[in-house]
């Protein structure tokens, strides 16, 4: 199989066409779905019992063996998701071919072209200082356009707000849904982080896409650099190579202490560098999302 | 501090280097927006302190490099106090008095002298261009030095070439004292006398005033001294061997000695079980073990017996310690060889004490005596094979035969000793007629001097009177020890003729009559004795000098008496030898090269001095070796004394307005100042590579 790597995925001009490219590597690498939605495999008979569905009686089945039988499906009710982006200013940063925002973008427009395929409903809800603009989730194919529109629409601009993003959500999501969040986790706020894994305590299955540029992993500068902040005013003229060690001691720490708090409240974690394949990123999550069910 | 290149200073500005970068470095650093600026704050935060002080670590080497470097390179150089002293005073003419004595042979890994030649090159060095300077080594033959010179070359050279101590004794003030009168053939009116030594006290002699030099203006000064103490002020522990004996020890049998050693401690620590071992040859024979007291003498004999006679050389050594020189004694000992004496009695008797050799024989071969005696009566004895023997004593004797005298006479001209005692049986007559080729002085009559049994006999019997205590034969016969000889009555002798052909009165009585006679007749000695030697004539045979006499005696007229005699010479000291007749002294071999020597009018010869301890073997013209002159030099037990004068009492002596005490070579230091520069800005290069990776 062959993975698109950032910079090919660059050349091509807009959400949709990433996505779309991502969604086809994704589905050559994937056997079997596991995201079936409103599935309409049957799995088994099962003999009635008072309280069972008429409509699953399987007349043909009586009709050969003069008794009720119901039929099982694999899945009986439509996934909603809602793929959060934050669409802060530290989100347009890049060292490489993608920016952090557009990372952000083509994984939820390829995830949401996955749902949208197989009947499920998808919405986005883009963040940023306080705002957030919504597209309610549908199942229907027109809306994959509407989805991929947004989209296309995002700016990186504003604070990191999570604060925010999680309060919203939980206010909007009426039912228990899949919510993919595509964020930095750039919030300087203690416990911002904590407030967008609550999400889970409401039901809700909830994934974090960590997305991070390899200059933040590696901080390859030597010169006397002023730093200046993508978000607020501050600024810091420091000799790179001095603080190095001590940079990556603190960023790595940050790294582990956000994996951490995934685990501990049970959400998946994904760890996306701007230079790997989007494709194998969520292949990777798929696959463990598979083995999680089973 | 001065500098051998005071342009390479100029070098330092670069030191400023690191400080106007810092000030002066404006480089714009290039802007960069970054999302995760808030862990490069925090980082900032964490690492500023420890990153201002590597900053300031980087600041402080790289200046100490560039400061070092052109130090080092402008060869900075510590002045030396008595330097500083001497530019102070103006220039002086200078004598370098080096301490060359055997005390300065003392090593701790390097020896007081090689330190003392260091100083002195040092001294030398010192001097400034325009200081005339002179150098005097100062050892047991210590000459006057040369004028001042500016040859410092010849000077070094003269330092360098002279490259052992002497093993004897420094008179310093005597060397002083030609130093000053060096001095006086400089016109520069400043003189100095720098003294290198180990300021031990036995080279000084602070009784006597200071050396003093002419001023010029017909008075006398005191010239400016320095004191270069190579010992650097510490106390210098020694032990010697200060004094050997060696006696026969009779009581373990002929030919064994007894080597009775003095070990003197001069330190303040007792010494335990050193070790002391008897050489001879190049083999230790005896081993012992000595304890000496804190400041203390300890004695110690080794016995050792001698397997064969001869002149043996050897030595008494002790273990070594840091003056190895003094822990040696050597010696040279004539073991005398087995004498055969053929013992003819001319009045045997059968009861004991009435025999004419009852006393002499148990003299002969008292215990411990080399002689072996053959006794024989006048018959049987006279008919022996003279050759056989080394000396015939012929005791109350009837005249012999005259074919008996021609063997007489053949073996004393051959080297035979003959020895002839009178009594009874001796008939003046007859002795005359048939022996006076032999007799030293030929008989007259037989005088009574008193009756032995008569009651006034003590008042009228003689006694010796001329006893020759220089002859060999009589040399041990002085003060108590002549009392026996003394003592001894007499109550009949033989007198003898006035003259008699080469012959020498050894003793003689109180009425001026000769006792003992001997001659040299051919190669051989003849002794005549003109009294018994039992107690018929007198009772010289139970007296205590009796037995030593006798045994000399045979000794003497064998020829072995003189060279039983030891020589001894101390290290410096000359020695009169007398080599035999006929015989010339050629050449005197040792442990060092050859020893001077003069001969004499009286044919005797002075040797000396002897510059190195040791035995000292006497050639002859024809090449032999004269035995019975090797000599042994032994030290000086004077310089195995190190205690030292304080320096306080130097100052008191010379003056203190005079004296300098400089620093000597242990107290500065060994290695040029600029390598340990360049070595700073080494390490500080490293340091700073260190840190640069960090």
């Amino acid at each position: 199989m062959q993975l698109l790597d950032a910079t090919t995925l660059a050349r091509l001009t807009g959400v949709k066409l990433r996505a779309r490219a991502v969604m086809e590597g994704v589905l050559s690498g994937l056997h079997k779905s596991p995201h079936q939605g409103q599935s309409v495999e049957f799995a088994e008979h099962k003999e009635y019992a008072p309280g069972d569905e008429l409509r699953h009686l399987d007349w043909k089945a009586y009709g050969k063996f003069d008794r009720y039988y119901v039929k099982r499906f694999e899945h009986e009710t439509n996934l909603r998701a809602v793929m959060v982006v934050d669409a802060s200013a530290s989100m347009g940063y890049r060292s490489g071919a993608l920016s952090k925002l557009e990372v952000a973008t083509t994984l939820a427009g390829a995830l949401s072209y996955l749902l949208v395929r197989q009947q499920d409903a998808a919405g986005i809800s883009v963040v940023a200082s306080g705002r957030a603009h919504d597209v309610p989730a549908r199942a229907s194919a027109g809306h994959l356009n509407v989805l991929l529109d947004a989209l296309e629409r995002v700016s990186p601009e504003g604070t990191t707000d999570l604060f925010t993003a999680a309060d919203h959500l939980a206010e909007k999501l009426q039912r228990r849904s899949l919510v993919c969040v595509f964020t930095d986790l750039l919030d300087d706020r203690a416990d911002a982080l904590k407030r967008v894994l609550s999400l889970r305590q409401r039901r809700n299955d909830v994934a974090v896409f960590h997305v991070v540029d390899p200059a933040e992993l590696t901080f390859p500068f030597d010169d006397p650099t002023l730093f200046l902040s993508m978000e607020d005013e501050r600024r810091i003229e420091v000799n790179a190579r001095e603080i190095k060690a001590s940079y990556l001691e603190e960023f790595n720490g940050f790294l582990e202490e956000c994996r951490q708090a995934c685990a501990e409240a049970d959400v998946d974690y994904e760890r996306v560098r701007c230079d790997e394949p989007l494709d194998a990123v969520l292949l990777r999550f798929l696959a463990r999302r598979q083995g999680r069910r089973r | 501090m001065t500098f051998a290149n005071p342009l390479a200073l100029l070098g330092c500005l670069a030191a400023l280097i690191p400080l106007l970068v810092h000030l002066f470095d404006r480089r714009r650093p290039k802007a960069h927006p970054f999302a995760a600026i808030s862990f490069v704050l925090r980082s900032q935060k964490r690492t500023a302190s420890r990153l201002k002080l590597k900053r300031l670590l980087l600041y402080a080497l790289r200046t100490l490099i560039l400061l070092a470097i052109p130090l080092a390179l402008a060869k900075p150089q510590l002045a030396k106090e008595a330097a500083a002293a001497a530019s102070a005073r103006g220039p002086a003419a200078t004598a370098i008095v080096v301490d060359a004595s055997l005390s300065m042979r003392w090593q701790d890994g390097k020896s007081l002298y090689t330190r003392a030649r260091d100083e002195a090159r040092e001294a030398l060095k010192e001097l400034s261009a325009e200081e005339p300077a002179t150098v005097l080594l100062c050892g047991p033959d210590a000459k006057p030095p040369a004028a001042p010179s500016f040859e410092r070359a010849r000077l070094r050279a003269l330092v360098d070439e002279a490259e052992e101590a002497s093993f004897g004794p420094a008179n310093l003030h005597r060397c002083l004292e030609l130093a000053a009168r060096a001095l006086e053939d400089s016109p520069l009116p400043g003189k100095r006398i720098v003294l290198v030594s180990d300021m031990a006290a036995h080279g000084f002699h602070l009784e006597v005033p200071p050396p003093t030099v002419a001023d010029g203006k017909g008075g006398r000064v005191k010239p400016e001294v320095v004191l270069r103490d190579v010992a650097s002020g510490q106390a210098l522990p020694n032990a010697a061997l200060v004094d050997l004996q060696v006696e026969p020890a009779t009581q373990v049998g002929p030919r064994a000695f007894q080597f009775t050693f003095t070990v003197r401690n001069f330190s303040d620590t007792p010494l335990t079980d050193v070790e002391a071992a008897l050489v001879v040859g190049n083999r230790t024979v005896a081993k012992g073990f000595v304890s000496v007291p804190a400041g203390g003498t300890a004695r110690k004999a080794l016995t050792h017996r001698f397997e064969a006679g001869g002149t043996v050389q050897g030595e008494v050594a002790l273990a070594p310690d840091a003056l190895a020189d003094d822990n040696r004694r050597p010696f040279v000992l004539h073991v005398p060889e087995e004498l055969k004496v053929l013992l003819v009695n001319g009045a045997p008797a059968a009861q004991r004490f009435r025999d004419e050799a009852f006393f002499l024989e148990p003299a002969l071969t008292s215990p411990g005596s080399p002689v072996h005696t053959t006794l024989r009566d006048a018959e049987a004895g006279l008919r022996e094979d003279f050759s056989k023997y080394d000396v015939l004593y012929l005791v109350n004797v009837p005249a012999p035969e005259p074919d008996v005298v021609t063997r007489l006479s053949r073996f004393v001209e051959a080297g035979g000793g003959l020895f002839l005692s009178m009594g009874d049986h001796v008939e003046v007559a007859a002795y005359n007629e048939r022996l006076r080729a032999l007799l030293p002085r030929p008989l007259r009559d037989v005088r009574t001097a008193a009756e032995r049994d008569a009651p006034d006999a003590d008042a009228h019997a003689e006694r010796l009177s001329q006893v020759d205590t220089a002859h060999p034969l009589f040399s041990p016969f002085t003060g108590q020890a002549g009392e026996g000889l003394q003592s001894a009555r007499f109550f009949r002798y033989v007198l003898l003729e006035a003259q008699g052909e080469g012959s020498q009165v050894l003793a003689a009585f109180q009425d001026g009559a000769p006792a003992l006679a001997v001659a040299q007749r051919g190669k051989g000695r003849v002794a005549l004795f003109t009294s018994t030697v039992d107690r018929d004539w007198g009772d010289l045979a139970i007296r205590t000098s009796f037995l030593p006499l006798m045994q000399r005696m045979a000794a003497f007229l064998a020829g072995a008496l003189e060279e039983r005699e030891e020589l001894r010479v101390k290290v410096g000291d000359s020695l009169v030898l007398t080599p035999p007749k006929g015989e010339s002294v050629a050449e005197v071999v040792g442990p060092a090269e050859g020893v001077p020597f003069h001969a004499q009018e009286d044919g005797s010869v002075r040797v000396g001095p002897v510059p190195v301890p040791g035995a000292w073997q006497v050639k002859s013209a024809k090449g032999e070796t004269l035995s019975a002159l090797t000599f042994a030099a032994v030290l000086d037990g004077s310089e195995s004394d190190l205690a030292r004068v304080s320096p306080e009492a130097l100052e008191a002596y010379f003056g203190a307005e005079t004296v300098t005490q400089a620093s000597t070579g242990s107290e500065r230091p060994q290695v040029p100042l600029w390598t340990w520069l360049i070595a700073a800005a080494a390490l500080a290069f490293f340091c700073e590579g260190l840190l640069l990776r960090k």
